[in-house]
């Protein structure tokens, strides 16, 4: 008896340590520690896109390392091939586009195949099948319980040049495997998200005389004119409540960041420097911006309180600073490092904390521009030109994963997430 | 010593329970109905019929119209150079010995963030509607505005292609 309450209490303080240090783990992924997973093909007719879009999602989420092997085999079944035992995951799908799409996965430890997970996506149509892909991948990290990463199902917006003078203001998935055209014709720019669940954007309209600001519904087409304004009119950041708005305008033909309060339409003017001031951003508590100006006489990065007049440098290195994104403190811009505008080392892009420390480039070959931050802050998009060719770009913060998306056709002229 | 084992494994049975439980799923929840990028059908909007021939849009080393001559910078540059002294003069000449108003457009290389060259291109006219002021246009006579890197006269990618494209062209409104 003695014995038995000696083994009882030996195990009861085993476990509550290592529950007491579980509970303070963060349970944040790195190299070493990315979970091994396989996705096993078990569709009637294999085909790579599907598998790929699965792959990119598993690891640009950082919390996974994917098996870059297509392997197929059964669905129902709990087996697992011997090669895959020494996973920690593996995902079982099937794919169908016989009529409209279907997509249904099976999450089994690969140790013993005890299923984990099960569920079916389906949707009528064919062209948002990267989403199905998304959301299955997004679901299953949730229920491992590893920190969100629900930006893999957002849209994103972009405005490409079609003709001198004509664009085109398009929907994309984060891979742009999905792409969809929402308005067409006409010089329509600067699109950006109004809200956090993305029913509407705003965007920049050439029509009439004045460059007009729009908010478009993307479901109902509902459309209401907000404000124009002689020169340039672009929005550039919107606050996280939807009320406030940061536009660069130029009123007397000169480029200045303002914010529009879009219940009292009252208009607080941010910047007042002759030169060029322009991409504004919320940053920290949204009592304050960064925002690029040319006051040294070079495109650069500056922050400044929305309310009072004191301005600082953010940026000290580079020749031309000229675009930038903030996501509470942190901030991304890109560089231009070379003075060949033709050489291979162009822009980078360079994250950093709201008050400059911290700085670390995440590009370091090529021209990258648009930088964006996914709505947690915790991925950054941006387009890469190199040696004539186009690709989106996404670096994942906490893991340093990269991942590169063929970009052809147009030239994009802006870009939200 | 068997009664003692059974309570033993008895015990480990209870205590290692919990390490094989099934993790939750998402109690049957039809995500893709809750997922809006996936059921929502969004718009299709079709502008083309709703803009005018726009004029003025020829390539060469003029691309403005009405006997102006169009203004070239340098990279970032929205001062007017030197060089640039004969197409002024031609420029306040044509602007002086007419009542009609007068355009003037900005325009960038692809260089940077348009937002950044919308508001360079602004700088660019602004730069030479303050010179024709200068020589006795009227304010009220001119209309400035910017096309960024929208309207190039050029579309290739070399040295003298974003040359032809850093400029301010200048033409009469009709």
């Amino acid at each position: 008896m003695k014995q038995l309450l000696f083994i009882l209490l030996s195990f009861n303080f085993l476990a509550s340590n290592l529950f007491g240090v579980d509970a303070t783990l963060k349970i944040e992924k790195d190299v070493e520690q990315r979970t091994r997973i396989a996705l096993v093909d078990a569709s009637a007719t294999q085909t790579s896109k599907i598998f790929d879009i699965l792959l990119s999602d598993l690891k640009i989420s950082g919390h996974f390392l994917a098996d870059a092997t297509h392997h197929t085999g059964d669905f129902a079944s709990n087996y697992v091939l011997p090669a895959l035992k020494s996973k920690e995951y593996i995902l079982k799908y099937v794919f169908s586009q016989a009529s409209g799409t279907k997509l249904v996965v099976r999450l089994l430890k690969a140790s013993d195949g005890t299923q984990v997970f099960k569920k079916s996506y389906a949707i009528p149509g064919k062209s948002k099948m990267p989403f199905l892909a998304h959301k299955a991948i997004s679901d299953i990290n949730n229920v491992l319980k590893y920190p969100d990463i629900s930006w893999l199902n957002r849209y994103v917006v972009y405005a490409v040049y079609t003709a001198p003078r004509r664009s085109e203001i398009r929907l994309a998935d984060y891979t742009f495997n999905y792409q969809k055209t929402i308005i067409k014709g006409g010089l329509n720019l600067f699109p950006k998200w109004a809200d956090v669940k993305q029913r509407a954007i705003y965007y920049t309209s050439y029509r009439e005389t004045l460059p007009t600001l729009y908010k478009l519904n993307i479901y109902n087409g509902s459309k209401q004119k907000i404000i124009s304004s002689e020169g340039m009119l672009v929005c550039s950041d919107v606050s996280k409540d939807g009320s406030k708005l940061l536009l660069t305008m130029a009123p007397s033909a000169q480029a200045d960041i303002y914010e529009l309060n879009l219940a009292s339409k009252s208009k607080t003017r941010v910047t007042k420097f002759k030169g060029i001031d322009v991409n504004g951003r919320y940053i920290d508590d949204e009592s304050r911006i960064v925002f690029v100006s040319n006051r040294l006489g070079y495109a650069n990065v500056f922050k400044k309180s929305i309310r009072s007049a004191a301005t600082s440098q953010v940026v000290y290195h580079g020749r031309n600073n000229n675009a930038c994104d903030a996501s509470k403190d942190k901030i991304v811009y890109a560089s231009r490092e070379s003075n060949n505008a033709f050489g291979d080392n162009t822009f980078n892009l360079y994250v950093t904390a709201s008050n400059g420390s911290d700085t670390r480039p995440i590009t370091t070959t090529g021209s990258n521009q648009f930088p964006r931050f996914s709505a947690d802050g915790s991925v950054v998009l941006f387009l890469k030109q190199r040696g004539g060719s186009t690709s989106i770009g996404y670096t994942n913060l906490t893991s340093y994963q990269s991942l590169l998306f063929p970009f052809n056709g147009s030239k994009v002229q802006s870009i939200d997430w | 010593m068997t009664h003692k084992l059974a309570i033993t494994t008895a015990v480990l049975a209870l205590l290692l329970s919990g390490c094989g439980q099934v993790a939750p799923d998402l109690d049957g929840k039809n995500n893709v109905s809750n997922s809006s990028q996936i059921a929502g059908e969004t718009v299709s909007i079709d502008e083309n019929n709703m803009y005018g021939n726009e004029s003025g849009l020829g390539g060469g080393h003029n691309s403005s119209s009405d006997g102006f001559r169009s203004v070239y910078f340098a990279f970032g540059d929205y001062g007017i150079a030197s060089s640039m002294e004969a197409n002024m003069n031609t420029n306040i000449k044509v602007a002086t010995s007419t009542s009609a108003r007068i355009k003037i457009e900005g325009n960038c290389d692809e260089f940077g963030t348009d937002e950044y060259n919308y508001a360079l291109g602004l700088k660019r006219a602004k730069a030479v509607k303050d010179s024709l002021i200068a020589q006795g246009v009227g304010s009220s006579q001119t209309i400035i505005v910017s096309f960024g890197e929208s309207n190039p006269a050029c579309s290739g990618t070399s040295e003298s292609c974003y040359d032809q494209n850093r400029r301010v062209d200048i033409r009469l409104v009709k």
